[in-house]
């Protein structure tokens, strides 16, 4: 069953507010595909349009080479984790799962077989008798994923399904999202705000910002050639350290010192350098002079932040090397690595 | 909020007040219905009988009694039975639906609970008698229906604006229509308010009056309210008959209210959206 996805002009307002913004975006029938943008830039907009929960203020929606702008979500043949979890407070969890099912008028055997799978896959296997009312949130969060993967729709939309869970069962849930849906090669569009989690799930990042995409690639992509400095700036953690300043005859010239920077055209700029693309050097001897501000050993490396100037530049060094609060170190940029971006429009220059 | 002994005496004295202010009434009805049929009008008039006893009970039991009762329990009961269903239907589609001429008719519905039963009566005696309907149960139910569900609904309504809008996505999602998600998610949840309107409509119609002297013309088809008039004859009123047949009304509608109001408590939809 073929569910390729294809948005075209994509645009819906609420009133006078545009929610989304013309969208393009064609998603391959089996990818992964991660909306990732800080919160109200129009990602459940986007999920609620596709799932038929909304209609476009004007543009098409394409579902497996068919437009489906007219067409119910319940004859959509998808699957989705809402954001707020949506569950049946007069159900039990088990009736919850399994509800999708017997709407579809599955026997009650085979229902009861494939609730009881879905629920030990999100580890809810023993409290299946349970009202939702009786769940903490992430067990909720659970319920509602299962809910979504006991079917086997063309298409999974899942609304930031992990956003509630704590860090080690996010994890776990994570790789197994991943597997099942490379399992059952499902078309999935998947919401969050995470970008650890864009990074580890997506085959293809979209990154959406007011209402427009930022960005769309893949995680390597977005994360080695950012597009502007927006997503350079939300892609990373910590985000990579942006310095604007000018360019003139090859030098760019910033408020605490000055650098050479062959092949850029004279104007305003900004250069961005991540926290592994830089190295800690004697005060002096680098490109930006500063003092160390915090020094945080996260296990296989150290966070070093350094205050340079007004700014707080993150680096990564090796787990040894922390340094003391307040010590003056040089910060010297990779060269080859270095983001540079045009200082009117924040674009990525090449 | 914090209460000082003295707020709190004062209050609980207000409240024992107006406890006393609207239950004597039925102390009264009670104290009446004890007594034996010389008592009523003695002088001075006693609090509680002298001699209680249950003499009025067993005239008042009688068989006109137990067709009344009947009559009462078709009556209200297909009254509320259908003007719940309509009135949850009608309800669903007046939170849910957009369209201008939703508004338009939800204000029809506020405006139609506005006439009193006294200035429509006339209008519907004459419809019952042109579609001869007149001294049958349908009369009387096709009344009730019409002067209890404006009310209704926008009772229904008030209780389904609350339910969340995700959950009957959710069940739109899951391959439910329309009416499965109706049945299998709004319905269940608006449980509370199914019970608060229908134990309103059993109030209104159990006690109703007016449209059923109207209405009926047969001890056949009389309902209680109606036949209490039985023991106001022409040279005197039957005080304690007509005191026991009044606890013997009162006491289902008390009982119904009592075993239900738990369910006033909405509280149903624990759980179902994050905070
Ligand atoms: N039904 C609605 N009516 C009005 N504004 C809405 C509605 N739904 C969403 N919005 C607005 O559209 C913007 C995008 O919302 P949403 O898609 O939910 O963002 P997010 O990316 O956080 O999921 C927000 O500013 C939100 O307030
Ligand atoms: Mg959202």
């Amino acid at each position: 069953m073929m569910a390729a996805v294809e948005l075209r002009d994509l645009h819906k307002t609420f009133g006078a507010y545009t929610a989304l913004e013309r969208l393009n975006l064609e998603i391959e029938d089996g990818e992964f595909l991660v909306l990732l943008g800080p919160s109200g830039c129009g990602k459940s907009t986007t999920m609620r349009l596709i799932a038929g929960l909304e209609e476009p203020s004007s543009g098409d929606i394409l579902i497996g080479g068919k437009r489906v702008n007219d067409t119910p979500p319940r004859d959509r043949d998808l699957a989705m984790v809402f954001q707020n979890y949506a569950l049946y407070p007069h159900m039990t969890v088990a009736e919850n799962i399994g509800y999708p099912l017997k709407v579809a008028r599955v026997p009650r055997t085979a229902r009861a077989d494939r609730v009881r799978a879905a629920a030990a896959k999100v580890e809810m296997a023993h409290l299946l008798d349970r009202r939702p009312g009786e769940l903490s949130g992430g067990q909720r969060q659970r319920v509602a994923l299962a809910r979504a993967i006991v079917r086997t729709p063309r298409l999974f939309l899942m609304d930031e399904p992990l956003s509630n869970l704590d860090a080690k069962l996010r994890t776990v849930m994570r790789a197994e999202l991943r597997h099942l849906q490379k399992e059952l090669a499902t078309t999935t569009i998947y919401v969050t705000h995470d970008q650890v989690e864009a990074m580890t799930l997506a085959d293809r990042i979209v990154i959406l910002n007011d209402a427009r995409i930022q960005q769309i690639g893949t995680p390597k992509e977005v994360y080695e050639r950012p597009a502007n400095t927006f997503v350079a700036g939300f892609i990373g953690g910590p985000p990579m350290t942006l310095i604007p300043g000018t360019v003139t005859a090859d030098r760019f010239t910033h408020e605490t010192g000055a650098l050479d920077l062959p092949g850029q055209p004279d104007g305003p700029a900004i250069i961005g350098a991540r926290p592994e693309d830089i190295r800690v050097t004697a005060p002096g001897a680098g490109d930006l002079d500063g003092t160390v501000f915090s020094s945080e050993l996260l296990g296989d490396a150290t966070l070093l932040t350094v205050r340079v100037g007004p700014a707080l530049v993150a680096v990564k060094v090796g787990p040894d090397d922390g340094r003391d609060m307040d010590a003056p170190v040089g910060l010297s940029l990779d060269r080859a690595k270095l983001h540079v971006f045009d200082g009117q429009t924040g674009q990525r220059r090449d | 909020m914090r209460q000082t002994a003295a707020t709190r005496a004062t209050l609980i004295a207000c409240q024992l007040l107006l406890a006393a202010f609207v239950l004597l009434p039925f102390f009264w009805m009670i104290s009446v219905s004890l007594k034996p049929a010389t008592e009523p009008f003695a002088i001075p008039a006693r609090l509680w009988p002298e001699d209680p006893t249950l003499a009025n009970y067993v005239t008042a039991f009688r068989p006109e009694f137990r067709t009344y009762f009947l009559n009462s329990v078709i009556v209200s009961g297909a009254s509320v039975a259908i003007t719940v269903s309509l009135g949850l239907l009608a309800a669903y589609s007046f939170t849910r639906g957009q369209l201008l001429a939703v508004t338009a008719l939800m204000s029809a519905v506020v405006l139609a609970q506005m006439f009193p039963h006294s200035a429509i009566i006339i209008p519907i005696y004459r419809m019952m008698r042109a579609a001869d309907l007149l001294n049958t149960y349908t009369s009387l139910i096709a009344a009730y229906v019409s002067v209890t569900l404006p009310v209704a609904i926008w009772m229904l309504r008030g209780f389904l604006m609350k339910l969340p809008v995700s959950l009957e996505e959710a069940a739109a999602i899951d391959g439910a229509g329309p009416l499965r998600i109706f049945w299998d998610v709004v319905v269940p949840l608006a449980r509370p308010g199914v019970i608060a309107t229908a134990v309103y409509v059993l109030i209104v119609t159990w006690q109703e009056f007016l449209f059923a002297l109207s209405f009926t013309s047969t001890r056949e088809m009389r309902t209680l309210p109606v036949g209490l008039n039985d023991f106001i004859g022409q040279y005197g009123i039957r005080y304690g008959e007509l005191m026991a047949s009044s606890v013997m009304v009162s006491v289902p509608v008390i009982a119904v209210f009592f075993v239900l109001q738990r369910y006033f408590v909405a509280g149903l939809t624990a759980g179902a959206v994050k905070g």
